[in-house]
């Protein structure tokens, strides 16, 4: 049971976590996405060295735990020369650990186009990247929408490794929390519901985007 | 007019395309016939730069025609077997994507052209609607739409009505002698026979990757038994039998 006398004590500490942790899993999808899209295509068309670069990585990183991907980067940047905030440490490794996924993910798709579609995209004298850009990617990421979903699902609950690097996200703020209250239950029952509609929330969307996209290839 | 002289095609060890020649004037219609397999859709595809080439000269107009530039040239254009529409993209999408990001035609531009032709097959009260939502010889026009808008001199058809009724069947022979009389070069790969009595064309029997006999549609109709090949696998497709 949510503890509302909890909620209204502590709701600044709340609505700040989730805003940041909203802020963290955006920014995060974003370069997941993006990353991803690049990479799924990389693997699809490019043969040799590229090819390989991408798999080598797309290994490491499905390999490893996000959570030493997060300490890598934390401490590995300065260390280059960059000094990213503690929150853009925890963005770039949760989207550079999405990237991975999101790549094998669009790979799949790109595979479920069939030759049909990019044969006549070619012999209508589109250029490989138009018809990637135009045939190929949107067919694609239709067909692997639920699978990109569950993916931003799980980045969104991976936003919480964050902080370990002592990023005040809303599982860290529910941890400074309940060092007050002692109420462990109470604030970590509240997290778990915040977390959970924002979920649902994503999820909701995702099936209406679905069935949006999917009108057009049932018969009326 | 297009002439192809000693076309060659090999997968591996096979001759696919064994020293094909033929010549197709404008305005005028040639029938590939022949079984599956006996490299007629290969002949088509080499056309439209889907599969390399062995050997072989192409000439259009009395000009070569170099086969590796034909798609962005728009020189020849193909309607596929299953039609492959876009199926994410509306009709009026399908028609005008290559317009705009190809021949670099203005939005306007291309919506214009894909209009007037979409009204010239009755199809205008379709174009916001997507390919799963057309019935196969809607689906059939589009496609040839599709490969008009881009205005090729030559348009082959890959097998334009194994997927239809007679009626449709009729329906489409009349659009290919249309486009024929439009001036269009016509190539067309089939092993529906229905199609040889109903355009007036030159047919060529293929078998093993070679033309092995070629006639007349109308000469053919008048007297079949002049041309026993054609003549058998007419029959042979009668009789469901689609072997020589």
């Amino acid at each position: 049971m949510i503890n509302f006398t909890l909620l209204s004590t502590y709701s600044h500490e709340f609505i700040q976590g989730t805003i940041l942790t909203l802020k963290i899993a955006s920014l995060g999808c974003l370069i997941g996405i993006t990353g991803g899209i690049m990479l799924g295509v990389i693997q699809a068309y490019v043969k040799g060295p590229l090819a390989w670069l991408v798999a080598i990585y797309t290994t490491i990183i499905r390999g490893t735990p996000m959570l030493i991907q997060i300490m890598f980067i934390y401490f590995l940047l300065p260390e280059l020369g960059f000094i990213p905030s503690d929150v853009w440490s925890a963005i770039i490794a949760i989207g550079i650990n999405s990237s991975a996924y999101v790549s094998q993910i669009i790979r799949s798709g790109i595979n479920t186009v069939g030759i049909g579609q990019r044969e006549a995209a070619y012999v209508l004298g589109l250029t490989q990247f138009q018809t990637i850009r135009f045939i190929v990617l949107p067919q694609a990421i239709r067909a692997v929408l639920p699978a990109l979903g569950n993916e931003l699902i799980t980045l969104i609950k991976d936003t919480s490794l964050a902080s370990t690097i002592g990023v005040m996200e809303l599982s860290k703020r529910a941890y400074f929390v309940q060092t007050r209250t002692f109420d462990v239950i109470g604030v970590y029952g509240i997290v778990a519901a915040i977390y959970l509609v924002i979920t649902s929330t994503l999820s909701i969307l995702v099936y209406f985007l679905e069935q949006r996209m999917n009108r057009n290839v049932t018969r009326s | 007019m297009l002439r192809v002289h000693n076309l060659k095609k090999t997968f591996g060890a096979k001759h696919v395309v064994a020293d094909i020649s033929f010549t197709v004037d404008h305005g005028h219609i040639a029938v590939f016939l022949g079984s599956s397999g006996v490299g007629k859709s290969t002949l088509l595809r080499i056309l439209n730069n889907l599969e390399s080439l062995d050997g072989g000269t192409i000439m259009l107009d009395d000009k070569p025609l170099d086969i590796t530039r034909v798609n962005q040239n728009h020189t020849v254009g193909l309607v596929f077997q299953h039609s492959n529409l876009f199926d994410h993209l509306t009709i009026e999408e399908n028609i005008t994507l290559a317009l705009i990001q190809v021949m670099k035609k203005s939005p306007k531009e291309a919506k214009d052209i894909a209009h007037t032709l979409l009204a010239k097959y009755n199809l205008l009260d379709q174009a916001h609607k997507y390919p799963a939502q057309l019935s196969g010889g809607q689906r059939q026009r589009v496609a040839i739409i599709r490969t008009l808008a881009m205005k090729p001199k030559v348009i082959c058809f890959d097998e334009p009505t194994s997927a239809l009724d007679p009626l449709l069947t009729n329906y489409v022979a009349q659009n290919l002698q249309e486009l024929a009389r439009e001036g269009y070069i016509i190539l067309i790969a089939t092993h529906d026979t229905a199609l040889l009595d109903k355009l007036d064309a030159t047919i060529y029997l293929m078998q093993d990757g070679m033309i092995i006999e070629t006639a007349n549609s109308k000469e053919y109709t008048k007297n079949s038994q002049a041309y026993p090949l054609i003549h058998q696998f007419v029959l042979g497709e009668k009789n469901q039998n689609p072997q020589i």
